[in-house]
């Protein structure tokens, strides 16, 4: 038996500042032996445990796709101890990378189906890995028509500004972006992310949701997917605990008898509606 | 063959005998408390007691353990387990409570995935040598929970004080192999059985908490909203010694240790009754008061994990009981609960 707790190494290759605010920042990481780069498979809406050794590990959501080929990106908010130590982090400095946990959104039951996803704020990361996978040429062909809406308070906290400059030139993805408040130069929609998706209304028909941001923003959006007619077992949400192990043996991370470690982090609304709410 | 009895003179040699190709951890009385240690003779193992401070759980699951150790330019990790010497453990004395802990502890840390290492390397090589409770406290329920002060569950051996010498159980072949070599083990008689059964039968009766349990995790489940959590917590001060103490709770925080000489990536216990347990990055914390964390505590052990793993993650040692500074009695939470 192998110890569960000990990470990869991995080298920071290249460090990208995401927003105005400069507290938020993507990771691209490549493991130092190649036979584990080879071998490390994983899916949108899962996790990794991140080191940054001497302050500690934390999990992060893969903000790459897997079609990203060697590479992985977490993007992370300084918020704490490790996330700090990590935005202090050099290129070329070393990391420790242990995953992929948890089960991800649900990308083969979305297969044939048209997809809504509702972004807000930072909690974007897990869906842009899901959107760049559904987009990628090898897959696109196995999804519906593809509505992204995605908000963050103002221009300068859209993170992924890169991605979403390339998504807008495609036609084969509905891009609404928008901000609680614009600036001189912000021409798109000004709004919260929940009066912007009652607007947009997209269909429900053959249809699934996936949503992810902050507790208000999922409050508030979801009466209003129901009224689209998004029935609560093709409406998936992904959600945040503290972590400590990432594989269901630290004890925290449960709501109810669920770990959302591993049972989770994404949930149907349908099994949320049978947990206790505490998250 | 099954029964053996060994002279009370005799039991030190008996431990002497398995430290010689093992390591063995005991009670040793400390200075304050009555706690498990690895003995390096029989004399320093003292086997007349009630209960200790603290369960065996210290041994295979021990309050801070490294998990691996790194070298600081990242060159290399050390991939072992804290303590990983080659050979067998024996914990001797267990009480019937304890050992059925470890038997849960067993099934928690195999699940899922990944199974926890650390724990299931020491604990594969660990034979249990149990004791028998002949006098269970007024805070003991064990027989509440599906064991009982001569439990055997979990145990190769099971020793029962007679008054001169101790009754051997064997329950195992690993038992077998622990008495191969064993100097003044005589076979049991028929009295000597008939004696073990008395006094079985007298130490069940002395428990005086009878706890209806049937039931109780199915009842749970209706009961997250419930006004009960409402008052339970009142008087809890939120020390979290119930769950230090307890030998069914296994959480733990991680964190690194960096010396001008070493690294390592440890973990410690800890407690789903402190608020930094559950606080997240953002400051939301899921279970922000003494209510919700003692509700995490009780619906935990008598049902979320009734529910997984088919048990509850409680076996009536009465130790949160006894050492409770407000006194606080899970016992008087299932009966609210079982006449909800």
């Amino acid at each position: 038996m192998t110890n569960p707790y000990v990470p990869h190494i991995a080298v920071l290759r290249k460090i990208v500042t995401e927003n105005a605010v400069n507290d938020i920042k993507t990771f691209v990481v490549e493991f130092e032996d190649p036979a584990v780069a080879k071998g490390f498979g994983y899916k949108p809406g899962q996790f990794g445990m991140l080191s940054h050794f001497g302050a500690g590990e934390c999990p992060i959501g893969f903000a790459s796709s897997p079609m990203d080929g060697g590479t992985l990106e977490f993007t992370v908010k300084k918020v704490g101890v490790v996330t700090t130590a990590l935005h202090d982090s050099m290129v070329g400095e070393k990391i420790g990378v242990r995953g992929p946990y948890g089960n991800g959104w649900p990308v083969e039951a979305m297969e044939g189906h048209n997809v809504l996803i509702v972004g807000a704020g930072f909690a974007f990361t897990t869906l842009r890995s899901l959107a760049k996978y559904m987009l990628h040429e090898d897959n696109r062909g196995r999804f519906g028509d593809i509505t992204l809406i995605y908000g963050a308070r103002n221009p300068g906290e859209l993170i992924y500004k890169y991605d979403l400059d390339e998504w807008e030139k495609r036609d084969d993805i509905d891009l609404i972006l928008t901000v609680d408040r614009g600036d001189e130069s912000w021409m798109k929609r000004v709004g919260y992310v929940p009066t912007i998706l009652e607007e947009a209304s997209p269909s429900s028909e053959n249809a699934i949701a996936v949503i992810c941001g902050p507790p208000i923003v999922i409050r508030l959006s979801m009466p209003i997917l129901t009224k689209l007619g998004f029935p609560p077992e093709k409406t998936y949400l992904s959600l945040e605990m503290r972590m400590k192990c990432g594989i269901g043996k630290c004890g925290r991370c449960n709501v109810g008898d669920k770990f959302v470690c591993q049972d989770g982090p994404v949930f149907s609304q349908k099994e949320l509606e049978g947990m206790p709410k505490e998250y | 063959m099954k029964y053996k009895a060994i002279a009370k003179d005799s039991i030190q040699g008996f431990i002497d005998g398995l430290i010689e190709r093992r390591r063995v951890f005991a009670p040793v009385e400390g200075e304050k408390t009555l706690r498990f240690r690895e003995v390096s003779s029989g004399e320093e193992v003292c086997l007349d007691f009630y209960n200790t401070k603290l369960s065996s759980k210290e041994i295979l699951f021990p309050q801070n353990e490294v998990l691996f150790k790194y070298s600081k330019d990242l060159g290399a990790i050390e991939a072992k387990a804290g303590i990983s010497k080659n050979g067998e453990w024996v914990i001797f004395g267990i009480r019937p409570c304890d050992a059925k802990g470890l038997t849960l502890t067993d099934v928690f840390f195999s699940s899922g995935e990944h199974g926890d290492q650390p724990y299931l390397d020491k604990r594969g090589r660990t034979a249990i040598v149990g004791l028998a409770c002949n006098r269970p406290l007024n805070s003991c329920f064990c027989t509440s929970l599906g064991s009982g002060p001569f439990g055997e569950e979990g145990m190769d051996l099971l020793l029962m004080d007679l008054g001169e010498k101790y009754l051997v159980k064997v329950l195992t072949e690993w038992g077998v192999r622990l008495i191969e070599a064993t100097q003044g083990l005589e076979d049991a008689s028929e009295d000597d059985i008939e004696t073990a059964m008395k006094l079985s039968r007298e130490a069940e009766k002395s428990i005086r908490t009878e706890m209806p349990t049937e039931g109780l995790s199915e009842k749970l489940d209706g009961m997250f909203e419930d006004p009960l959590w409402d008052s339970v917590h009142q008087k809890c001060v939120g020390c979290g010694v119930c769950t230090f103490v307890c030998p069914t709770c296994w959480c733990f925080d991680v964190v690194d240790e960096e010396t001008p000489t070493s690294a390592s990536r440890i973990r410690l216990w800890d407690t789903c009754q402190f608020p930094l347990f559950t606080l997240q990055g953002s400051g939301f914390n899921p279970r922000p008061t003494r209510k919700e964390r003692m509700r995490q505590r009780v619906m935990h052990k008598l049902n979320y994990f009734p529910k997984e793993f088919g048990a509850f993650a409680c076996v009536g040692c009465g130790r949160c009981v006894r050492e409770c500074p407000v006194n606080l009695d899970i016992r008087e939470i299932i009966r609210s609960v079982m006449s909800e």
